[in-house]
């Protein structure tokens, strides 16, 4: 009976007696959502675009945020002020992004173009132990410190008294969702309204057939790449923000996995929708299931076990396409 | 981004340690590898560590031709912190070591089997499992100066002021990684919390949430803990620094283990973690062996360190005391044995001896940086302390007289755990052959 009761009872009652506590959960894992989201939306434009499952856009964030604090700290000596340095690094940071998307073309896609799709997947976890070790090599191991202030990014907090408790909004996690949003419908009229955009979906759609009324594939791999650097570096910046840039960074990517198989890998939509979800009820389960159940930490598997279910009544995810393949 | 103008630099300076390593190989010296994990998650706890480590041994090279004239071979193999590397490294480093430091409590309890057949001892300073401190069990394994017991009692003891019947009706976190190590304080918290009738609330942390602990701290939030004892490693550490700013926790009830208290973590947050402690066996200072090391080594342009303020922060001042620790036991069997070229079984002998006295840490330029050490047969730990050291806002400083762990109630626990794993690893040998001596 007492299992029961936590499970079926206790939980609720929590929420509505304290009910400021339980806005707090969801503000957290609103955050946590759309920051699994940011991630999410990385692998599906390459996915859409390429059919390949970028490994590597774990490492495109750490290398990504590790690239504008290195340069930060290389040119603060040189200008004399850290906001101007910040000025400087972020252009910069984006041609190295650039830089790194015209490479992985040249040097790896283009070279394999026509291979099977496990065959493309080897090569981003080549990608990977490049960048980690060019990473490494270049910026050290060490953990540093996100230029926050220094991008101008407020890092004061937000209280509110909601039902006569307090509610705490960190301004950094409030400047990420507002981000976050911006990036995301700027891709999205990117993808429905630019010539580019159409391209990409085009490709997504069929390749052969995409090739064949003149779009170039080198280019919208080069700009796809690109793309996935540019949301590398919004996502690095707003984890950094939270908890210093290292290597450490890298592991998020892994809680992108669940938000794919619950969105799909193909749908722009779903991965919003998909992280959102995950941030939220990975969050609610843990506090108030999880850590009475549990012991806590059931954030490691509650997202896989959570896409799994759905998963068993739709193999394509939420949003996924239904792929029917004729023998 | 010294690297991007340096670069021809490096791989000179790579061709010549491959040249060096070649030619120490092929000498006489003694072979000491050291299981870094300078990349990965975890990288930021142990780089400034191995730079510390590192720069003693090239200092001693340097400055006195190494360890009784005899120079060290110091080999670094990469683990990242991983299990398997860390097993794999040991395979590949185990030829002519006089030693092994495995770095990870993990790769400690993986290789300990391993090195009673190997007859190699184990260095595990601070770290690994804390019943190693019963050589009569673990003849082989050596955890000075303090484990993790010791440590978890030091906290707890300085939490209570020195009156333990003082945390009755508390309730105290465990904010821990959900690792070995992280786990590795729970047997002796929860005795303490049944002696001394607290509440101890174990909150773990997965490797993959080191980064985003806001579940954890709302739990805290939730529990209103009087405490919150920290057992973080790398990335944990910064995470949770950052949550526990953001939840208003008062920073002055918030205490980490000595691996929880390295100066870059709380350099993400500055001035606003001020009052957070962390238990350590080195304090801060500017001592005279950093003057040593700076001459012979950082000048010289042969250490790693970023800059020379990397020598001022904790982690790599506790990396020196870790070489000192090894060196001395070096010291001390070349004088039993008299001979230069000690073997791994000799060095054993050394680390079981070791008497490491205020004298003596004042003739190395380290008085007052650690406190004196000594083991014994029935003592691979020593137990020598830690001081409370507390975060300014800058920087640590010292922020209490030597504290020392309770041995009377800890050594019969040590003694009870070394016993299950030895009837759980049955037949382990024990000290076999070895005299206690």
């Amino acid at each position: 009976m007492e299992t029961l009761y936590t499970v079926l009872i206790d939980p609720f009652v929590q929420m509505v007696e304290v009910p400021d506590f339980f806005l707090q959960v969801l503000w957290e894992g609103l955050v946590s959502g759309v920051l699994y989201s940011l991630i999410a939306l990385g692998f599906v434009l390459i996915f859409k675009s390429s059919r390949i499952f970028n490994f590597a856009q774990g490492i495109m964030v750490v290398f990504a945020a590790l690239s504008l604090v290195g340069l930060h700290s290389f040119l603060v000596p040189y200008v004399g002020n850290e906001f101007v340095a910040a000025a400087i690094a972020m252009p910069l940071t984006l041609g190295i992004m650039y830089a790194l998307a015209m490479g992985v073309e040249r040097m790896v896609l283009r070279p394999l173009v026509g291979q099977p799709d496990i065959i493309l997947f080897m090569a981003t976890i080549g990608i990977t132990m490049f960048l980690i070790g060019f990473g490494e090599f270049v910026f050290g191991g060490e953990n540093k410190v996100m230029i926050t202030e220094a991008l101008g990014i407020p890092t004061g907090a937000i209280e509110f008294e909601p039902f006569g408790g307090f509610l705490l909004m960190e301004e950094k996690d409030v400047f990420a969702v507002v981000m976050a949003i911006i990036l995301v419908i700027s891709l999205l009229v990117f993808l429905n309204k630019s010539a580019m955009g159409r391209a990409i979906r085009a490709l997504g759609d069929d390749h052969t057939a995409a090739l064949s009324v003149g779009i170039s594939l080198s280019t919208i791999w080069v700009l796809v790449w690109f793309i996935a650097g540019v949301i590398a570096l919004a996502t690095g910046i707003v984890w950094g923000a939270r908890a210093g840039v290292s290597f450490a960074l890298e592991v998020i990517a892994y809680k992108a996995l669940p938000v794919l198989m619950l969105g799909g890998l193909e749908s722009v939509s779903g991965a919003i929708i998909g992280g959102i979800a995950i941030g939220l009820l990975e969050k609610v389960f843990e506090i108030y299931w999880g850590q009475p159940l549990f012991g806590g930490n059931t954030e490691t598997w509650f997202a896989f076990i959570f896409a799994l279910i759905v998963l068993l009544f739709r193999p394509q995810g939420l949003f996924g396409e239904k792929i029917i393949e004729r023998v | 981004m010294k690297h991007f103008t340096n670069f021809s630099k490096a791989v000179a300076a790579g061709a010549l340690a491959v040249a060096m390593s070649t030619a120490a190989m092929a000498a006489d010296g003694l072979n000491f590898p050291n299981l870094t994990y300078r990349t990965g998650p975890f990288a930021g706890t142990g780089t400034p560590i191995m730079n510390g480590q590192r720069d003693y041994m090239l200092m001693l090279n340097e400055r006195d031709g190494g360890i009784g004239g005899v120079p060290i071979d110091y080999i670094e193999c990469e683990t990242g912190y991983n299990t398997n590397k860390g097993v794999e490294c040991y395979e590949k480093t185990k030829g002519d070591a006089l030693v092994t430091q495995p770095w990870s409590t993990g790769i400690t309890l993986q290789v300990m089997p391993r090195t009673n057949v190997d007859r190699i001892p184990i260095l595990a300073p601070g770290y690994g499992f804390s019943p190693m401190s019963d050589g009569n069990t673990f003849a082989w394994a050596f955890n000075p100066p303090v484990s993790y017991w010791d440590g978890a009692y030091m906290i707890l003891d300085y939490i209570a002021g020195g009156d333990m019947s003082s945390l009755k009706g508390k309730k105290i976190v465990l904010l821990h990684l959900d690792h070995p190590f992280g786990k590795e304080p729970i047997p002796l918290l929860e005795k303490l919390a049944e002696m001394h009738d607290f509440k101890l609330v174990p909150i773990p942390v997965g490797l993959k949430e080191m980064q985003n602990q806001s579940a954890q701290w709302l739990q805290i939030r939730r529990e209103r803990p009087d405490n919150v004892v920290m057992w973080g490693w790398g990335a944990m550490n910064a995470g949770a620094i950052t949550e526990a700013v953001k939840t208003r926790y008062p920073m002055e009830n918030f205490i980490g283990i000595w691996w929880s208290g390295s100066d870059a973590d709380l350099q993400n947050v500055g001035a606003k973690a001020k009052g957070y402690k962390s238990v350590s066996f080195n304090a801060p200072g500017n001592f005279p062996v950093l003057d040593d090391i700076r001459t012979h080594v950082v000048s010289k342009g042969n250490s790693e360190i970023k800059s020379e303020a990397d020598m001022d922060t904790i982690f790599y001042q506790r990396g020196i005391i870790i070489s000192m620790i090894l060196a001395e036991a070096a010291k001390t069997a070349q004088d039993h044995f008299g001979e230069k070229n000690i073997n791994a079984e000799q060095l054993r002998w050394g680390l079981e001896n070791l008497d490491i006295t205020e004298a003596r840490l004042e003739e190395l330029g380290m008085k007052g940086m650690t406190p004196p050490l000594k083991m014994a047969c029935d003592n691979h730990t020593g137990h020598s302390g830690a001081w409370m050291l507390e975060w300014n806002g800058e920087e640590f400083v010292q922020a209490s007289d030597l504290l020392t762990p309770n041995r009377e109630l800890i050594k019969p626990l040590e003694l009870e755990k070394a016993a299950d794993y030895a009837k759980n690893n049955a037949p382990w040998p024990g000290r076999g052959d070895l005299a206690c001596n």
